[in-house]
């Protein structure tokens, strides 16, 4: 049930500045170099980038700082790729803004929530990613809209996982 | 006015950010002359090389710890079991070097005529000279781009688009190079390509990846004598990948889906593209043997020679055979215009033109009488008025 003004009801979670720093990276070099690893070959239906971008922006609350840890992070995984650099920007700009609205509006401290996000944010970015690619810049790309279900799917199982552990990062008044 | 930026902070800032973005990515695209979008993939602008630079520079030193502790730890199970077998995977590796030793003097012989044929013909083959063995230490993380990160860079020789491979046979081309590492293109991504051809059948097609990350061979016209199994090496066209190195096999044969009339062949790597910790990039191609293989070579011939020479002995006189039935089949081969020469030729060497049988009785295919079209040269050019 949605609270009468959630501004000012909701919690807004607070860490460290070094968690900042590097729960970011150390999504990105997970991300780099755990689907070479043969046995969690599967990780690469997962990016923590945009699990992190939707935790910190649920979290925080704060669509500004959604979006630029959004940017961020997006940028340096584009960089890290040979395509072009903004696609993953882009996409994850718009996930950081996304949920730092709907975490202003709910209570993301529920499983159902988190899970239900996601899902949904996965399968939004992976949507404005292709149209990105191919509506826009024209580019030709084949893909599997299953692998992208899988994608959002291995997305809400991080959630479920590193949720919980992110949580306790939290400052405590 | 402050009230208004206020107010609409976020979505001002959600269009300024997405504009910054969008305007980034319009100067990394470009529209060819046949009006297709495509990526400076070759040649990144420098802004979005020192972007990459950077995030390479940050990113790549921990998965080189991550890497190293791995690999160590392996290093560590795998000496162990090593360890158990040692005696006999050390009679059986000089009971193969003995082999190839034998072998590779064998073929010495082929490979340097080869050369003189290439020679003759006027084109080179380039022989792999120098590699550099590299660590792979990460890769994009994601499945729309399929590349790979050495720990070898423009300090240590690599360069752009030098070939990568294993000895299984070939991954990809050096894509972006920095300082002290360097992205690999694999062979199983999208937008890259390799020319190949099969083995048997001699069809050329030019590899590349799929959205699972299958590596094809698309746009093939259809045929029959194309089957699972077939081996495909590389045809050499590209200028990256040296001709003859190992690719893969044919695993199978579909129809293109949008051209009934095309098949895509499905490509079964020989490298090992998702579980590679270390590659050779290729520095160098020289149409010479290195001196390391020389020596190798002198090696088997002083080890080997006896048996090496009635090998070679016996492949030259099925080589004479060969070539006196070809000749004997292909009249054309010898050049009717060619001026007699007074050196002696040998005797299993005497390739004599047969002429044509004549025909019993006169019909429309058979030359006509007299001074025969048969006993024209080849390159006879009739005047006005001859027939």
């Amino acid at each position: 049930m949605l609270p009468d003004d959630p501004r000012h009801n909701l919690v807004v979670r607070r860490f460290p500045f070094q968690v900042y720093i590097l729960i970011p990276l150390v999504a990105l070099v997970l991300q780099a170099w755990l689907p070479r690893q043969h046995y969690l070959s599967v990780t690469a239906y997962v990016d923590l980038p945009l699990v992190v971008t939707i935790y910190f922006a649920l979290s925080r609350r704060n669509p500004v700082q959604g979006m630029f840890m959004g940017a961020t992070l997006g940028l340096l995984q584009d960089a890290m790729t040979h395509q072009a650099i903004g696609l993953n920007g882009i996409t994850k700009t718009v996930v950081g803004y996304l949920a730092a609205s709907v975490g202003v509006r709910i209570d993301e401290g529920s499983l159902l929530v988190r899970v239900t996000l996601s899902v949904g944010l996965s399968l939004l970015s992976s949507a404005l990613y292709l149209f990105i690619f191919e509506q826009l810049l024209g580019l030709d790309k084949e893909w599997h809209w299953q692998t992208e279900i899988l994608r959002g799917l291995g997305n809400a199982l991080m959630a479920i996982v590193f949720y919980p552990l992110l949580d306790r990062l939290q400052l405590k008044d | 006015m402050e009230p208004f930026f206020r107010r609409y902070r976020n979505p001002l800032v959600l269009f300024t950010l997405l504009l910054v973005q969008f305007l980034l990515l319009a100067l990394q695209v470009r529209r060819t002359d046949a009006g297709i979008s495509t990526l400076e993939d070759t040649h990144d602008g420098h802004s979005v090389r020192l972007l990459r630079s950077w995030t390479a520079a940050i990113v790549t030193p921990f998965e080189r710890i991550l890497q190293g502790s791995t690999s160590g730890v392996r290093y560590v199970w795998g000496n162990y079991l090593d360890l158990r077998h040692e005696h006999d995977k050390n009679k059986d590796l000089e009971q193969t070097i003995d082999r190839m030793r034998l072998e590779e003097a064998s073929l010495l012989e082929d490979a340097r005529q080869g050369q003189r044929l290439q020679e003759q013909l006027g084109f080179q083959r380039q022989y792999i000279y120098q590699t550099r063995i590299a660590a792979v230490i990460g890769g994009s993380g994601t499945d729309h781009s399929r590349v790979l990160y050495i720990n070898k860079g423009s300090s240590d020789g690599v360069a752009h688009d030098m070939a990568v491979i294993v000895p299984q046979g070939i991954v990809g081309k050096v894509r972006e190079v920095f300082s002290h590492t360097a992205q690999v293109l694999v062979i199983n991504d999208q937008t890259s390509g390799a020319g190949v051809i099969l083995e048997k059948t001699r069809i050329r097609g030019i590899l590349r990846g799929n959205a699972n990350g299958q590596t094809q061979i698309v746009g093939i016209l259809k045929d029959d004598r194309i089957q699972p199994g077939e081996r495909i090496l590389t045809a050499g066209g590209d200028q990256i990948f040296p001709r003859g190195l190992p690719v893969g096999v044919v695993k199978k044969v579909i129809t293109d889906p949008d051209r009934d009339e095309f098949i895509d062949i499905i490509v079964e790597p020989y490298a090992p593209l998702n579980r590679i910790d270390e590659v050779q990039v290729i520095t160098s191609m020289q149409p010479v043997f290195s001196p390391e293989a020389q020596q190798d070579i002198n090696a088997s011939e002083q080890l080997k020679g006896p048996e090496a020479q009635a090998i070679r002995e016996k492949s030259i006189e099925e080589q004479k055979k060969a070539a006196a039935i070809l000749a004997e089949r292909l009249p054309g081969l010898t050049d009717p215009n060619a001026q007699p020469t007074d050196e002696p030729k040998p005797a299993d060497t005497d390739i004599r033109v047969k002429p044509p049988l004549r025909p019993k009785h006169q019909d429309n295919f058979s030359p006509p009488g007299g001074e025969s079209d048969a006993t024209k040269p080849a390159n006879h050019i009739p005047q006005k008025g001859e027939h």
